[in-house]
């Protein structure tokens, strides 16, 4: 039976930073959550995707209704009852692939464009082969899918501009402080996304200072950002003084609570701070954004932003969109192309071929063959071809139901240089009709990820 | 003529009005020095008013409530070119221009205020109303300053970062425009409080305690703003609002001014 593609998951179109947080996993987990939830589903392959704005697991199986059932289960159980129905969506087949090229590229991110979903899906892709999860049809799909946001981004214009959590978190900045230069910002954590607004921050002429409950982590983020580090226990007094904090931490809990932020307003005498909390789980008590002149804003505030500006993004996305189809279809032939029996067609087709030619040759050189000579050489031919073939058929066709059997078959095809194209236009393949029996299980709150087939 | 010139002040102030508010609301990288084009023309109408209307030499100036209207109205709008050419704050002027349009067609009705009687004029009373209608442009600028913080602050606590929120001066420019003109204003309303008693005690007392009630008040309030934001570092939404309060204190004891003297009476 053919393999297949399935997802699940939420994103921040389908849930809010409250739900995405529940399921939220730090990057240096993503191993070992994967293992866990590999070994109570039935994939073939798997891969966790999880940011601020999504979770999301892919995974092949030959099973895929079943295996898109476990995804979903396994997911379930951490939500609220009765929530997966709302938040969680799922895909199959070539909708997967064209999702993962879009999720990659930036497309379906909160803020169009951003660059750091790249390195975080590369993050994922790590931490499934870590996790022994990464075979040739999610490592294939994933491979091409950072070719793709890497064509998206140099061929159209979607990642230029001001566009960015970032630069919307300077923006904020400067409409509460006006000019930024010389302003406190305090960097708290090192999530990435925290990182690169810190680092937008400080050249606008901001001093940046880094506090992190591991020193030198501190130092090392403090280096890259141009920062200077802080000793975690001086965080209330860093508080006091800063202008902007970004908060970026992996804590399960809040850490700006309104029982410490109480003593930091009064010591701030009324200045105003301007806290941005871009982790997930969130680092601010929701009620310290009721303090006077202090003023939070989540990653789901910034989505308010990033959607105005997805407007003026709108061509470059359509474009991207083009590039992203084109990648779908490569893939697709490359899918096709992996199909054995195609490749056993082909192969045999090829040396029969050779052999033919060979035969004609030798024959126009020959005086004198009579009709049983020919038969006779036309049987040898034959029979070379079948024994030479033999053996590779054989592995081949045990080959090919192996994990790593797609690689068998495209070895085959490279070393004996069969067209990708020969066999998907010569023979319809299963994967074809497969294809079109896939359909998204749920019509789910979320649009779909892509053109129609 | 002076009607004329009246209604044609009035009406450059209102279409600068109604542009000033377009460019708020709906904004114009093309049209940006319209308004303020229109505004400067109104400003150069009013100047010429007010020079039709100054007293003849020998009069003590600002005697009649009208003129102190007018004046305060031209003020307001020479303090806001002043301020928006030092601080890119030209938006501002879908504010200002109500309060200007609003105190010179006030003054329009100065026909009917009685002006001060000759007996109680005097240079004291200049210095007085003087020091006041300055004063009270200051205090109009942190006004408006003032009204655009409360707005701005609302606007990005509940997340509405489009349209007005982005043509919106920041906070911070806001909150020091307004801390300045309070710091400017309060001298002189200070200065105003004191030489009016003076006035007041020497005159022999008109009884104004409403309005010099109200008076104090205001000055009360601009001194506690300035108290906690120099003293106690005050910033933000409730020194905006405490200058609002003051202001409209001022305002409240203009008007006083202007009933008692429509009704006949001096200021």
């Amino acid at each position: 039976m053919t393999r297949d593609f399935v997802v699940v998951g939420l994103s921040h179109r389908t849930a809010p930073v409250e739900v995405r947080e529940r399921l939220a996993v730090a990057p240096d987990r993503l191993e070992e959550e994967l293992r866990s939830l590999a070994a109570h589903g039935r994939f073939d392959e798997a891969l966790l995707i999880s940011t601020c704005n999504r979770v999301e697991l892919y995974a092949t199986s030959t099973n895929p209704i079943e295996a898109a059932q476990s995804a979903r289960e396994a997911l379930a159980t951490r939500l609220a009852d009765g929530a997966a129905d709302q938040v969680l969506y799922q895909e199959r087949g070539i909708d997967v692939v064209r999702h993962v090229f879009r999720v990659a590229s930036s497309l379906d991110s909160l803020v169009v464009g951003e660059p750091q979903i790249l390195g975080q899906v590369k993050e994922a892709f790590d931490a499934a082969k870590g996790a022994g999860m990464m075979g040739t049809l999610l490592g294939r799909c994933f491979t091409q899918a950072f070719a793709a946001a890497k064509r998206v981004r140099s061929e159209t214009g979607i990642a230029e501009g001001t566009v960015s959590v970032s630069s919307i978190a300077c923006e904020l900045a400067r409409k509460i402080f006006g000019n930024l230069e010389g302003r406190r910002t305090l960097l708290l954590g090192a999530g990435e996304m925290g990182e690169s607004a810190a680092r937008s921050l400080r050249q606008t002429g901001a001093q940046l200072h880094v506090i992190n409950r591991s020193d030198e982590r501190a130092h090392v983020l403090a280096e890259a950002c141009g920062g200077q580090p802080v000793p975690f226990e001086r965080l209330s007094v860093e508080l006091a003084d800063a202008d902007v904090v970004i908060a970026s931490t992996a804590s399960p809990k809040f850490i700006l609570t309104p029982e410490l932020m109480k003593g930091v307003v009064r010591s701030r005498r009324h200045r105003p701070l301007f806290i941005i909390d871009i982790a997930v789980p969130r680092d601010v008590d929701p009620r310290v954004g009721n303090m006077d002149n202090v003023f939070v804003y989540d990653v789901d505030d910034l989505q308010q932003v990033a959607e105005e500006n997805l407007a003026v993004r709108a061509r470059e996305a359509a474009q991207a969109e083009r590039i992203i189809e084109e990648e779908v279809e490569s893939f697709l032939r490359w899918r096709r192309s992996l199909e054995l029996a195609p490749t056993i067609v082909a192969l045999r087709k090829r040396f029969g071929q050779i052999a033919d030619e060979e035969l004609q040759r030798a024959l126009s050189r020959l005086e004198a063959v009579t009709p049983s000579d020919r038969v006779v050489l036309e049987a040898m031919g034959r029979s070379m071809v079948n024994k030479l073939l033999h053996q590779p058929m054989t592995q081949l066709k045990a080959g090919a139901g192996e994990p790593d059997g797609a690689l068998l078959i495209d070895a085959v095809r490279r070393l004996f240089a069969i067209p990708e194209e020969s066999s998907a236009s010569e023979e319809p393949s299963e994967e074809t009709s497969d294809e079109k029996r896939v359909r998204p299980l749920t019509a789910a709150a979320t649009p779909s990820t892509g053109e129609p087939k | 003529m002076k009607a004329g010139l009246f209604i044609a002040t009035a009406v450059l102030y209102a279409v600068a009005c109604i542009l000033y508010l377009l460019l708020l609301i709906r904004g114009s990288d093309r049209a940006r020095s319209v308004p303020g084009l229109v505004f400067v023309a109104a400003l150069g109408a009013h100047l010429a008013f007010l020079l039709l209307e100054a007293p003849p030499p020998g009069e003590f100036p600002l005697a009649d409530i009208s003129q102190i209207l007018s004046l305060s109205s031209f003020g307001i709008g020479i303090a806001f070119l002043m301020a928006s050419y030092r601080f890119d704050v030209t938006v501002l002027g879908a504010f200002i221009t109500p309060l200007s349009l609003m105190l010179f067609l006030a003054s329009g009705l100065g026909s009917s205020y009685a002006p001060v009687s000759p007996n109680v004029q005097s240079a004291i009373l200049s210095l007085h109303i003087g020091a006041n209608v300055v004063g009270l442009v200051a205090f109009a600028l942190a006004f408006v300053a003032g009204f655009a913080y409360v707005l701005q602050e609302h606007l990005l606590r509940r997340r509405q970062l489009s349209g007005v929120f982005q043509r919106l001066p920041s906070l911070d420019v806001l909150d020091t425009i307004g801390l300045r003109a309070v710091l400017a204003g309060f001298p002189l309303l200070t200065f105003g409080m004191i030489t009016g008693t003076f006035w007041l005690l020497r005159s022999k007392g008109s009884e104004l305690y409403v309005s010099q009630a109200l008076g104090l008040v205001a000055w009360a309030i601009f001194a506690g703003v300035i108290v906690l934001r120099v003293a106690a570092g005050w910033q933000g939404r409730k020194a905006a609002i405490g200058t609002m309060l003051g202001f409209v204190l001022t305002l409240l004891v203009l008007a006083g001014y202007a009933l008692r003297a429509a009704a006949g009476g001096s200021p």
